[in-house]
């Protein structure tokens, strides 16, 4: 005997009338839409980055192409050195996540646990370069880089020379500069209890082990999102390496992507293939780390 | 009584230690803070008053570049479209990133799934977005209107179209931008809690009064936030403008940092690019003050 589960009747085709609930119906339509919106220029990515030029120009749309054509991928590495621009990309975007990663969470303990004269002032300090955004100071940065002393030809008094212009310092040293890591990490050790560093501190440990001994083990929430922020940020950055490069060989994969477009005819297959090899190590990190990478978004969009 | 005098143990004895180790921690970061960020900032403000351009003058002309902002049509075009930009853009994405929270706010394993899947966009680099849509732009090879001519409508010239380009590029960016917003909205719904939701079912309320007298009022500090952050972000406009029209047709596509990159990296107005580039500091200050003025309450949610 079947008892519908909605009016607990036998005979549910008369007293039971399927409710049809319309806002789960349009939340689900919602959902459909949107996806698809979502994806479809994706799909279109990876289907052009697999067909001929002639099937691009052809009048018609191509949707799956006739032959899959493996070889522009191969083709795109080859158009400019991409060795060396996956090479620089990942290079500085590693430096960067390590130098900060350590800096950030030394100086967020620092500012969390010891009570040293003139904290106050530091952390509104750091507040307020939170706030201004690297478009502001994109100017005065390249002159700064473009005139450090003692570098790329430059005298002491910064003349002369190229400066830090088109090295991978120059590159890397904003990125490390921003002070959002130090509030991230800083809000986040304050919700240790106090008591653990006072008992390392008994036993004669030094604050710089009390650090590195009881509170690094313990951040890999907070370094695990700020790491992926760094990752992203850093490996998806166009305009600062921009600014400081001008030789083919300190060229990142953004930059290199660019290259495609300043040719005459763009070859959109190439350029797609290339899009997708550039853009892959982030989806790689996003679908493995995905819990972290929402915490790192939502923890990002405190920061304003 | 032992903790007590453990704290106090602390206190006394390590206070000096304690200040001197403090200060070598935070000394790295702090190098690099005050070289990279603060003294940019400084000598931004110095610079706005000189007519620096990267040679060896450097000469103090007070407000003069101000004054010369307020005739450049150019700058003033460029407010005018980061304006645009920033208006039609952050409401189409309060919306969609609204209602597509609100429609992936579910434990079924199809939900996790869109949620990825509207972040996407989000994560992907703007360079690689605008490679995206440049193709899908393109008059002649391009999707949009191949799709056109298939249903027999008139192609569109689309980015080379003086009307129609900056609308093609906020559509990107909506695009891009809506799952960030899908995930902070989320986050808000998922802070709400669910006893409300009971009473107003128990109270025979609809799912759509329900969105209407629960949820819309319940996430408002998270709209105003979401207002405000992705206004700032609309300000900083540059990378797509730079790489798919670069600031054209006929200017109808240059925003305020793309005037400022034009300026100090092909002119090398260095001075007059400053004084752009404090213009946008004092907008974006303004909205930010704003934020923190009546922005109260974020906190509880996020």
């Amino acid at each position: 005997m079947i008892v519908c589960s909605t009016c607990h009747h036998t005979n549910f085709v008369k007293f039971c009338k399927p409710k049809i609930n319309i806002y789960k119906l349009l939340t689900w339509f919602v959902v459909v839409i949107l996806a698809a919106l979502t994806a479809i220029p994706f799909l279109i990515m990876v289907s052009v980055s697999f067909q001929s030029m002639k099937e691009i120009y052809s009048p018609e749309l191509v949707f799956i192409p006739t032959k899959f054509q493996f070889i522009n991928y191969v083709n795109a590495m080859r158009n400019g050195n991409w060795g060396r621009y996956l090479f620089n990309s990942t290079y500085v975007t590693v430096i960067v996540v390590i130098v900060s990663l350590f800096i950030n969470s030394m100086t967020g303990y620092a500012f969390a646990r010891i009570r040293f004269k003139g904290r106050h002032f530091l952390f509104i300090l750091l507040l307020v370069g939170m706030m201004i955004p690297p478009q502001v100071t994109m100017v005065p940065l390249f002159i700064i880089m473009r005139k450090f002393p003692l570098a790329g030809g430059n005298n002491i008094l910064g003349i002369g020379g190229r400066g830090l212009i088109n090295t991978y310092s120059g590159i890397i040293i904003p990125f490390i500069a921003g002070s959002f890591g130090v509030f991230l990490c800083r809000q986040f050790y304050m919700t240790f209890p106090k008591d653990i560093d006072n008992s390392a501190l008994i036993d004669g440990c030094s604050r710089f082990k009390a650090f590195t001994k009881i509170y690094l083990p313990l951040s890999k929430p907070v370094l695990a999102s700020l790491g992926i922020l760094k990752f992203t940020g850093t490996w998806n950055e166009y305009t600062w390496p921009l600014i400081m490069t001008n030789s083919d060989s300190m060229k990142t994969v953004q930059i290199a992507l660019t290259m495609f477009r300043d040719e005459a005819e763009i070859i959109w297959n190439q350029l797609m293939a290339a899009t997708i090899i550039s853009s892959i190590i982030i989806y790689i990190l996003f679908l493995s780390l995905q819990k972290y990478f929402v915490a790192g978004i939502l923890a990002g969009s405190v920061k304003e | 009584m032992k903790k007590a005098n453990s704290s106090k143990f602390i206190h006394k004895k390590g206070f000096r230690k304690d200040d001197i180790s403090a200060y070598i921690m935070i000394t790295p970061f702090f190098i690099f803070f005050i070289l990279f960020v603060l003294v940019p900032i400084a000598s931004n403000f110095y610079n706005s008053f000189t007519n620096y351009n990267l040679g060896k003058t450097r000469n103090f002309i007070g407000l003069q570049n101000y004054i010369k902002l307020f005739g450049d049509k150019d700058f003033i075009q460029s407010i005018w479209n980061t304006l645009i930009y920033a208006v039609f853009s952050v409401i189409p994405l309060m919306f969609l990133g609204f209602i597509s929270a609100i429609a992936v706010n579910g434990r079924a394993k199809i939900f996790y799934i869109t949620r990825a899947l509207f972040v996407f966009p989000y994560i992907t680099s703007m360079v690689a977005v605008s490679m995206i849509w440049l193709y899908l732009y393109e008059p002649t090879t391009g999707i949009f209107n191949k799709l056109f001519l298939a249903m027999e409508l008139e192609p569109l010239k689309w980015l080379f179209d003086e009307k129609l380009a900056l609308p093609s590029l906020i559509l990107m960016n909506i695009w891009k931008n809506m799952g960030y917003v899908m995930i902070i909205y989320l986050a808000g719904l998922q802070g709400i809690q669910q006893d409300i939701y009971e009473a107003g079912r128990v109270d025979g309320a609809s799912d759509f009064k329900m969105l209407y007298k629960i949820t819309i009022p319940m996430v408002s500090p998270i709209s105003f936030f979401i207002f405000v952050t992705t206004t700032i972000e609309s300000f900083k406009t540059f990378e797509q403008i730079r790489i798919m029209t670069g600031g054209g047709p006929v200017n109808s596509t240059t925003t305020i940092v793309h005037q400022i990159y034009m300026r100090a990296f092909s002119e090398y107005k260095m001075g007059y690019a400053s004084a752009m580039s404090i213009v946008l500091l004092v907008i974006i200050f303004v909205i930010t003050m704003i934020n923190i003025k009546f922005g109260k309450g974020k906190e509880q949610y996020i």
